[in-house]
């Protein structure tokens, strides 16, 4: 079988060897497959649309790997999506990030919308829907209110001093004159 | 195919018959007394046999001792025989013929289920909550209920796994906003503690609560007929259902469910006899007013130091005690079925449990005496305390009995013939003596007779046991089982007692449930002095006499057949076999109610799929940072704690937001989680803002920039 030759190493794209354009691949491809995205072709084309952001920067930014310029176009582009879908423009990345993967989680992405990640809208309305409004509740709203301490005393001696008033008093005393009268029986019938 | 066994089970025998209506008072003053007279005369026979040897000091210690042991035994006995008549005259469900519930509707009442978890196996607590949530939801009444998971885990892994699962759950049941999730930053107080909390979040909204174990399963049917019950009775503050233990595989766990479907019946009618609305709890499987509960049940700190001071860690009975001080009542729902719970699986798990419990229990010491609690509790908790304090109690009987035969061999003094009960009763010393033993032995095997007798005379009963000669092969081989367990657990038991009167801290680990056997090794390791002890025993009483070592025999055979006996009973192998041959068949086996039928099949398929295996260490850290969607969840969950105040307190003072979280997670990178404690991954995995800038930097440095872990763990995320 004759196999097409493998490229040089001197091989360069933007002045970057191509082994660093195939890692940064690697390294958004794994991203975007974190995200669940399983459709092959969709996948590629987006891995691709990020790469071409990545290149387009790459002869400007001589010092920067190809790899950080990738992951660095990929999160721009995931962000400036989630505030689109999301239309939530003025918050913050870290914030918006985190808000738009749930986001995702909870519309479905994996299962019902892989086509529609990354896509400039306009999108269903269903899964506008499910992407701005469905909300992750933990828990109800809080009802903050404190148990009641009562106070309880532990101490024998004043439990002791009322032992008359105890309700079983009777009843002890019964069984104790019961036993006396065992001690008693038994006395008598071994002397 | 699964069955629909009745949510209530009627009592076999005579229901034509109307017992006579009892007082509270009277019906303790009946129990006990029973209990008191049998002790009394049998104790008359044994003082009487120790005087035909003359007094002495060991003497009169046996003597007491064997009061103090006769008496928890006759106790024993009589809850037997009096709830097989209570049974018999069909005063089953005493709750249930004073009130009228079944009217009652849930309209506008709210209830939460609450499930308090500890580091547990996360897919069979939410198996179990699975089952409860569809069963409720064929009542037509799942709109009522809320369920709540109050985690407590100190694992970072078991928390990520939390909520991973958690979100699956509610995505698979359609229950976003039906089952909630909820995870304490700081597990004060342990499980009383978790309660509490969920009370102070959320028991406003709330007018009843049921408390679940980490294994509890129960019918949606028996929930909402406990909450028209609480409906009914204004003035019940708890009814505590009577778990059935279900799904064991070994034979050791087999062994105890059976036990406990056969007699518990007949003893729990012979409880509620004397308690009524005087009950206990048991610290789940319970519904409780959620504003009787808030009222009264804030418990104290005990003073002292651990483990007799501080928190209360048997805090059920104590509950208890306190709802019933404030004159709400308690009561035991003997006769509703569809609740259920697992057991340890091994003698060693068991035991572990048992520790645990030993130290709660004599903890009660400290409360017992507390002004203004109700007799009724007192015993209760006497029970309790006696339970364990029983063990050191026979083991001292059988040390001082063993040391007057050897004095008398020793010195070679003959018995002193002296005036007995011999004229009235025509019997010689050992004639006597075996007299004694087989009134012993008739009291402490009675209760099983007439277990078995209740379940001859009921037809349905008897067959969802594999048929009464089933029933009966299975109660003698469970009988002959804890004959040589109990002197096993008698040294345990004794251990645990000391340990815990010498001020050490047992500990609460969590709970090890599923059948994975013990080796020889590890019997041995935890076993080894039971057996030499055992052995040394054995050979002594044989040197001694002959005669006397087969009465020491069954005592002396537990403690050295421990090992074999602990490693055989922990097989999931046997416990088949035993079942494929019809011994210790249960109801729930025969006819699996669907609950337990789907969880079983649920499980099976978690095994199936490897979900049941160990995972790598740090896989929650793993997950929590580089996975997208998990990390999104956890980071929004976080943030939905700080809303809560008291939460955002905490977190607070932790070090949540303070300047030492961003050295450690810039440690967690470039060392890997291996090199940080797992406080300071709790620390990071606490604080909300660091989850979303791990995630990013772990996705976005270099490889170099990270630790070895950190590369390892993101080649995994690489096709």
């Amino acid at each position: 079988m004759n196999l097409p030759p493998r490229p040089e190493p001197s091989v360069r794209l933007t002045a970057r060897p191509l082994d660093d354009w195939n890692a940064a691949y690697s390294k958004v491809e794994s991203y975007f497959y974190a995200l669940r995205v399983r459709n092959k072709l969709h996948l590629n084309r987006l891995v691709a649309l990020v790469l071409e952001r990545a290149m387009s920067r790459a002869a400007r930014e001589q010092g920067r790997t190809a790899t950080e310029l990738a992951v660095e176009e990929m999160d721009r582009l995931v962000n400036e999506w989630f505030a689109d879908v999301l239309q939530e423009h003025s918050t913050g990345a870290e914030m918006l990030s985190t808000r738009g993967r749930l986001a995702l989680l909870l519309a479905d992405l994996s299962g019902k919308w892989q086509d529609q990640f990354l896509r400039p809208g306009p999108w269903p309305p269903e899964f506008v829907t499910a992407m701005r409004e469905t909300y992750l509740r933990a828990g109800p709203d809080f009802q903050i209110s404190q148990m009641a301490p009562r106070p309880l005393d532990l101490g024998p001696i004043s439990t002791l001093t009322e032992f008359s008033r105890l309700p079983y008093t009777k009843m002890v005393v019964t069984w104790t004159l019961f036993a006396l009268l065992l001690v008693a029986l038994f006395i008598l019938t071994h002397h | 195919m699964p069955d629909r066994a009745p949510t209530t089970s009627p009592a076999p025998g005579l229901s034509f018959y109307r017992a006579p209506r009892l007082g509270r008072g009277w019906r303790i003053f009946l129990f006990y007394s029973s209990a008191l007279v049998l002790t009394g005369l049998v104790s008359m026979l044994f003082a009487d046999l120790i005087w035909r040897s003359g007094w002495s000091v060991s003497g009169l210690c046996l003597m007491a001792l064997f009061v103090v042991l006769f008496l928890l035994t006759a106790v024993g006995c009589v809850h037997g025989v009096f709830g097989f008549v209570v049974r018999m005259l069909g005063g089953n469900g005493r709750f249930e013929r004073g009130q009228d519930h079944r009217s009652k509707s849930l309209e506008g009442i709210s209830t939460a289920l609450i499930f308090p978890i500890y580091n547990e196996e996360i897919a069979r607590v939410y198996e179990g909550l699975r089952a409860t949530f569809e069963s409720l939801e064929r009542t037509g009444q799942l709109q009522r209920f809320d369920f709540f998971i109050l985690s407590d885990s100190t694992d970072p892994d078991k928390w990520i796994e939390e909520e991973r699962r958690w979100f699956e759950l509610i995505r698979e049941l359609d229950a976003l906003g039906r089952i909630y999730y909820r995870r304490r930053a700081l597990n004060e107080a342990k499980k009383s503690g978790n309660v509490r909390d969920f009370l102070s979040s959320w028991g406003r909204r709330y007018r009843y609560f049921v408390v679940f174990d980490a294994d509890s399963v129960m019918r949606g049917e028996t929930i909402v007929e406990l909450v028209k019950r609480m409906e009914a009775s204004p003035a019940t503050g708890l009814i505590q259902t009577v778990p059935a233990l279900v799904e064991a595989e070994s034979l050791f766990g087999r062994i105890q469910q059976f036990a406990n479907r056969l007699y518990a019946p007949v003893f729990i009618a012979g409880l509620d006899f004397w308690a009524q609305g005087f009950g206990n709890y048991w610290g789940h499987n319970a519904v409780i007013r959620t504003e009787a509960f808030m009222q009264c049940c804030d418990l104290p700190q005990l003073p002292g130091r651990k483990p007799f001071g501080g928190q209360i860690l048997s805090h059920d009975f104590v509950e208890a005690a306190l709802l019933l001080r404030e004159r709400w009542q308690v009561w035991f729902a003997c006769d509703l079925e569809g609740s259920y719970e697992e057991a340890p699986q091994t003698i060693i798990d068991n035991a572990a449990r048992e520790q645990r419990w030993c130290q709660g229990n004599l903890q009660h010491a400290m409360v017992i005496l507390a002004k203004g609690l109700r007799g009724v509790s007192r015993i209760h908790l006497a029970m309790g305390i006696l339970g364990y304090l029983a063990s050191p109690l026979w083991l001292l009987f059988l040390l001082t009995f063993y040391w007057m035969l050897w004095y008398k061999q020793y010195t070679g003094l003959s018995d002193i013939t002296v005036h007995n009960f011999t004229p009235f009763i025509h019997l010689s010393g050992p004639q006597h003596a075996f007299f004694i033993f087989v009134i012993c032995m008739a009291v402490l095997f009675l209760p099983k007779v007439l277990a078995l007798v209740d379940l001859a005379m009921d037809r349905d009963r008897r067959r969802a046991f594999g048929g009464i000669l089933n029933a009966v092969g299975g109660a003698v081989g469970e009988t002959a089982f804890s004959t040589l367990h109990a002197p096993i657990l008698m040294l345990w038991h004794t251990k645990f007692v000391l340990v815990a009167l010498f001020g050490f801290d047992t500990g609460w680990g969590p709970q090890k449930r599923t059948a994975v056997g013990v080796g020889w090794l590890e019997a041995t390791k935890r076993l080894a002095l039971h057996t030499v002890i055992g052995l040394f025993w054995g050979v002594a009483v044989w040197r001694l006499d002959h005669r006397t070592f087969w009465w020491f025999a069954p005592v002396v055979a537990g403690m050295v057949l421990s090992i074999p006996l602990s490693v055989l009973t922990s097989r999931a192998n046997l416990g088949t076999r035993a079942r494929a041959s019809g011994l210790f068949l249960t109801p729930e086996e025969t006819r699996p109610p669907l609950e337990l039928a789907g969880l079983r099949a649920r499980m099976e398929a978690w095994r199936a799929a490897g979900e049941m295996t160990s995972r790598r260490r740090d896989s929650g850290m793993a997950a929590a940072v580089l996975d997208p969607y998990v990390n999104a969840l956890h980071a929004s969950l976080l943030r939905e704690n700080r809303l809560n105040p008291n939460y955002a307190r905490v977190l607070k003072e932790m070090g949540v937001g303070g300047p030492e979280v961003p050295v450690l997670r810039e440690r967690l990178l470039t060392e890997g989680p291996e090199k940080l404690q797992r406080r300071e991954k709790l620390l990071i995995l606490s604080d909300a803002e660091s989850l979303p800038w791990l995630h990013r930097q772990v996705w976005h440095r270099t490889a170099e920039t990270l630790s070895p872990w950190w590369q390892a763990a993101v080649r995994e995320y690489v096709r």
